[in-house]
């Protein structure tokens, strides 16, 4: 009992995504910090006011930072599939390094 | 990315990036706002020199000139969104008697007054009072830019500063000028004073030059002591 929570709890603070996920995060990552830089800047400018730039940049880096960082269902929507452990012969012809396995 | 760490990390690592960008860019802009500077009024209103000791214990007796001044000036267009403070002084400067082959200075050059200007968005740096604090934020409330910031309107104010020379001798200099400068210091970016030729949208600081004028003989004290002369 007390294991299979130590497990969920490891889990949770590991925060494992498939590798899709892992491709959609960095790209979201990157699109979302560059449009709040761009959007910090032009709020300022046109506002004529610096702390609010800080203030629009800070609050939406902390808003793609709870975007990004958790796993999200949606970072694992294309879970690996192993093969099953054992019980499976090789295939025939199987090369490996140059080597044929039988 | 596979785990949450290294997504906050990356995250992070991105975000420095982002901040890094945006801060130059906005330095940059601070070449698209104009500066045009201008002086209305620099000259002096009542010149005096007197004897006195550098400090309480000293037995060295040097010559201090206190000149007062009065100035008219508009540096608003200075204060943009990336304007910090603005740092203004006034310097009196005359040439050394040998020139630049003597060995000493070719200009002497001594600040006399300055002053700090906050931008609103900088009020909680000054260094004021509770009360005076509470004044100078209520007189932008609610501005990012206070155009009244930058105007001065000096009426013959005490100098800061006596100066005096390291020969201790300034009575009856010949060649005087009072020189107004100024100094942005912005939120992200360079530091930049007044400079000597305009640049683009920035124009340079004209008519801060006083006229020359000569500094008084000493003023003799009321209960000079006799043979006093060493």
């Amino acid at each position: 009992m007390a294991e299979q929570i130590l497990e969920q709890a490891r889990e949770l603070f590991e925060g494992q995504i498939d590798f899709e996920g892992q491709k959609l995060v960095e790209l979201l990552v990157n699109v979302a910090l560059t449009l709040v830089g761009a959007i910090a800047f032009f709020v300022g400018y046109l506002l004529q006011d610096i702390k609010l730039a800080v203030y629009v940049g800070l609050a939406g880096t902390a808003a793609v930072f709870l975007l990004a960082v958790p796993p999200w269902p949606f970072f694992n929507r294309n879970p690996v599939k192993w093969l099953p452990v054992g019980g499976i012969t090789p295939p025939a012809n199987l090369v490996v390094d140059d080597k044929m396995f039988r | 990315m596979y785990s949450s760490v290294v997504r906050l990390q990356n995250t992070f690592g991105f975000f420095t990036t982002v901040a890094f960008v945006v801060a130059a860019i906005i330095a940059a802009s601070d070449l698209l706002a104009p500066r045009t500077p201008s002086v209305g009024l620099l000259k002096t209103t009542n010149l005096q020199v007197v004897r006195g000791r550098p400090h309480y214990y000293s037995s060295k007796k040097e010559e201090y000139a206190i000149i007062k001044f009065s100035l008219d000036a508009d540096l608003s267009s200075l204060f943009t969104w990336n304007t910090k403070q603005l740092f203004v002084y006034v310097t009196a400067e005359w040439p050394s008697v040998g020139g630049s082959g003597s060995g000493q200075n070719a200009t002497n050059q001594a600040v006399i007054w300055d002053s700090i200007i906050t931008s609103p968005s900088a009020d909680h740096l000054a260094n004021l009072g509770p009360i005076a604090m509470k004044k100078l934020k209520r007189s932008a409330a609610g501005k990012s830019i206070d155009p009244n910031r930058g105007k001065l309107s000096l009426k013959n104010q005490r100098p800061k500063y006596q100066i005096s020379h390291p020969s201790g001798k300034v009575a009856e200099q010949e060649d005087v000028v009072l020189r107004l400068h100024y100094n942005v210091q912005p939120w992200v970016g360079i530091l930049t004073w007044n400079q000597d030729a305009d640049f683009w949208k920035w124009t340079t600081l004209r008519n801060n030059l006083s006229k020359k004028f000569k500094l008084p003989a000493i003023k003799k004290k009321v209960e000079k002591k006799a043979g006093a002369s060493s």
